[in-house]
């Protein structure tokens, strides 16, 4: 049960607790009337007269993949293999620096600004400096989880870029590596005193076609704190089939039917569909369905390997380090297929 | 092997490489006539007048006294058990946050400060926020790691009153422990360009009956750079490693059979080792607070080298194959220990 333990822990983890102290009135917030931020003013500006880009900040998911067919062979195979091991290398997964993943550019963020250096600070308790005074970037940095980085102005956006980062880091969540010619752009518009643009631009030969990016808008999330959402389990401890069988409750055939039948659902931002069928008395789950145009976590990345699902309860099943929980009513079959994967829950809703 | 390879990696992300570019030059700092960093020059003061604690700081790790008659007896308990478990359960060794385990006083950090925050960012990617805005000790905030800390001036010393600490850190590497009810008191003082003082104190009346703490002092690092330091592998991976056993002769086990001395950490420790059917092992003596030592078989990995209970036992040998000294392999380091018989 170490799983579902592990996926339990971690969205407590993520999820602030709506704490009184929480709630906390910044000073030198401008405000409307009634008392809220003023979100709209304008953007701050620090003693230099540049933008100050201090402040706590929350972006929402991103989502963030090249194209395959900008990927070179090695690295589109490395994101297979990946994603064949349900991406349990993944960094964040390892309770390891997720570097420059381009999916932790969302969530909670504290930026702290000086003349000489921005620090960024991650609520994994992870945090990267962008050095301000002028110097250029290293030609050979030794290579790190954050890498190196330098930032200018131009105007005023904050144009930042790095290199120098190990081969571990992924640059995004879906098990896409890099080279270490890795060099990353990244330009920081505070637009208003609410709100920071980021685009960041992923430039690798060795690995990428052609760079690949995103964009995405920073909420200052004004009069409360950020708080810590350290990982603790890592995915070292997803139990593997073996372990699961030892723990393996028997379910009566007439149960495991019930369970058998298409869901839909949404993961990483894309429909993702599972078939769930019977072989002998063992439920089994496949991912089914045409790959979906374009990105990742289709076009052949897809995995349609057929995993055994071993009974934990009458309603939870785990199959290869994953966790599968059967929705169901009074009697009939189950309404809904719930995947616990270490990134959280996600929903199926049973479509026949 | 992964024991081995573990203290290893440890010891080599630890020891920064001595890079061409980590040679860097600051701008703005004062210089003595030949052109090195004037480390006695005044403390800069930031706009608003305030001492200014920004830069790389580095310095030896403070070894703060050890009073058992002040803890807790739950505390004594925990200290020995956690002793025994050879500080598995530290959570550095665990590759989580440390809080303010003594260690983290020493070492490598940089400090950034506006005048609304400061943050001390650490080697090992971990850092901790003081809130400088004025603002007054939460009463009851979220138990973190880090805990939640405030900072005001008094003078030019910055003092910063911190709570809200998760009872999973240390106080100390040998496992000193705290309640959730831990405040700790910094006072910093840059007394110099080049100097930094840092006084701790702990005041938890659940674990200690009376305060206690240490000072520490931090020299700038100047023209360099601070480089990660990550932990990546975990405690969880000691084992036991019978699978990989080798054999070794009788003979060749024979001359290892001694007493070998030498300190772990502070303390002075002594390492049997004997012969019993073949096996050889070791019975490790001296831990503060466990009497009669503790047993461990050690497991051939090659004919010199033992694993025992996951730590790694080297036997240095004579060009007559005869044991002078017993190396202990922890993840915290090596440590010798000479043989006296």
């Amino acid at each position: 049960m170490r799983l579902f333990l592990a996926a339990l822990v971690l969205i407590a983890g993520t999820m602030p607790a709506a704490a009184q102290w929480l709630d906390r009135p910044w000073p030198a917030v401008p405000r409307t009337p009634d008392g809220k931020p003023n979100l709209t003013a304008s953007a701050p500006r620090a003693p230099d007269g540049k933008p100050d880009l201090t402040g706590v900040w929350n972006a929402g998911q991103i989502v963030a993949r090249p194209e395959p067919a900008d990927l070179q062979p090695w690295i589109l195979d490395l994101a297979r293999k990946h994603q064949q091991e349900y991406h349990r290398s993944r960094p964040y997964y390892q309770c390891r620096p997720s570097g420059p993943e381009a999916e932790r550019y969302g969530g909670w963020k504290r930026i702290l600004q000086t003349p000489a250096a921005i620090a960024i600070l991650n609520d994994d308790l992870t945090y990267r400096v962008i050095h301000m005074d002028g110097r250029r970037l290293e030609a050979e940095p030794a290579p790190s989880w954050t890498g190196y980085s330098v930032g200018r102005w131009e105007g005023d956006t904050l144009v930042v870029e790095s290199n120098g980062y190990n081969e571990k880091v992924w640059t995004s969540r879906y098990g896409v590596s890099h080279s270490d010619a890795l060099r990353i752009t990244e330009r920081y518009r505070r637009t208003d005193f609410g709100h920071l643009q980021v685009e960041v631009t992923y430039a690798d030969p060795g690995a990428y076609a052609r760079p690949w990016g995103f964009k995405a808008t920073m909420a200052l999330t004004a009069d409360t704190e950020m708080l810590e959402a350290v990982c603790e389990r890592s995915s070292e401890h997803w139990s593997s089939l073996s372990d699961a069988a030892g723990a393996a409750v028997t379910v009566p055939p007439d149960v495991l039917a019930r369970y058998v039948g298409v869901y839909k659902g949404i993961y990483g931002g894309r429909e993702r569909t599972y078939e769930v069928s019977l072989s002998g008395n063992q439920l089994v789950a496949t991912i089914v369905g045409p790959p979906i145009e374009g990105g990742l976590g289709a076009a052949g990345l897809e995995d349609g390997t057929p995993r055994p699902l071993v009974p934990i309860s009458q309603t939870v099943f785990e199959g290869l380090g994953l966790g599968y929980q059967f929705e169901v009513g009074e009697k009939g079959p189950a309404t809904a297929l719930i995947v616990i994967h270490i990134s959280g829950p996600y929903r199926y809703a049973r479509v026949k | 092997m992964k024991l081995f390879l573990t203290a290893l990696a440890l010891v080599a992300v630890t020891t920064p490489a001595a890079a061409q570019w980590l040679d860097r030059p600051w701008a703005g700092i004062p210089r003595t006539v030949d052109g090195k960093p004037n480390l006695t020059a005044p403390a800069p003061r930031g706009p608003d007048g305030k001492p200014d604690l920004t830069g790389i700081w580095n310095g030896p790790t403070p070894d703060p006294l050890l009073d058992p008659a002040n803890a807790q007896p739950w505390v004594n308990d925990l200290v020995r058990q956690r002793d025994q478990d050879y500080h598995r359960g530290r959570p550095s060794f665990q590759c989580r946050p440390s809080g303010l385990e003594s260690d983290e006083f020493g070492g490598w950090k940089r400090i950034l400060q506006t005048p609304a925050a400061l943050v001390i960012l650490d080697d090992d990617l971990t850092y901790r926020v003081l809130h400088m805005d004025g603002r007054e000790l939460e009463a009851d905030p979220a138990p973190s790691w880090q805990g939640y800390s405030v900072g005001r001036w008094e003078g030019d010393t910055l003092v910063v009153e911190s709570n809200g600490f998760n009872d999973k850190t240390w106080l100390t590497p040998e496992g000193l422990a705290h309640t959730e009810a831990l405040r700790a008191t910094e006072r910093y003082h840059r007394t110099d360009f080049g100097h930094l003082q840092i006084e701790v104190t702990f005041t938890d009346p659940g674990a200690y009956a009376r305060p206690w703490g240490f000072t520490v002092e931090k020299t700038l690092a100047a023209d360099t750079e601070m480089l990660e330091s990550v932990c990546e592998r975990s405690t969880e991976h000691w084992s036991v490693r019978s699978d990989t056993a080798v054999a070794v002769q009788p003979e060749v086990l024979a001359r290892y059979v001694g007493a070998y001395v030498g300190a772990y950490g502070v303390r002075p420790r002594t390492i049997e080792v004997s012969l019993s059917g073949g096996q050889l092992i070791a019975r490790v003596i001296g831990f503060a607070f466990v009497d009669g030592g503790e047993i461990r078989p050690l497991v051939p990995q090659t004919q010199t080298l033992f694993e025992g209970l996951g730590l790694g036992y080297q036997f240095i040998v004579d060009d007559k194959g005869n044991a002078t000294e017993l190396v202990e392999i922890h993840i915290s380091g090596s440590y010798r220990y000479q043989r006296k018989k």
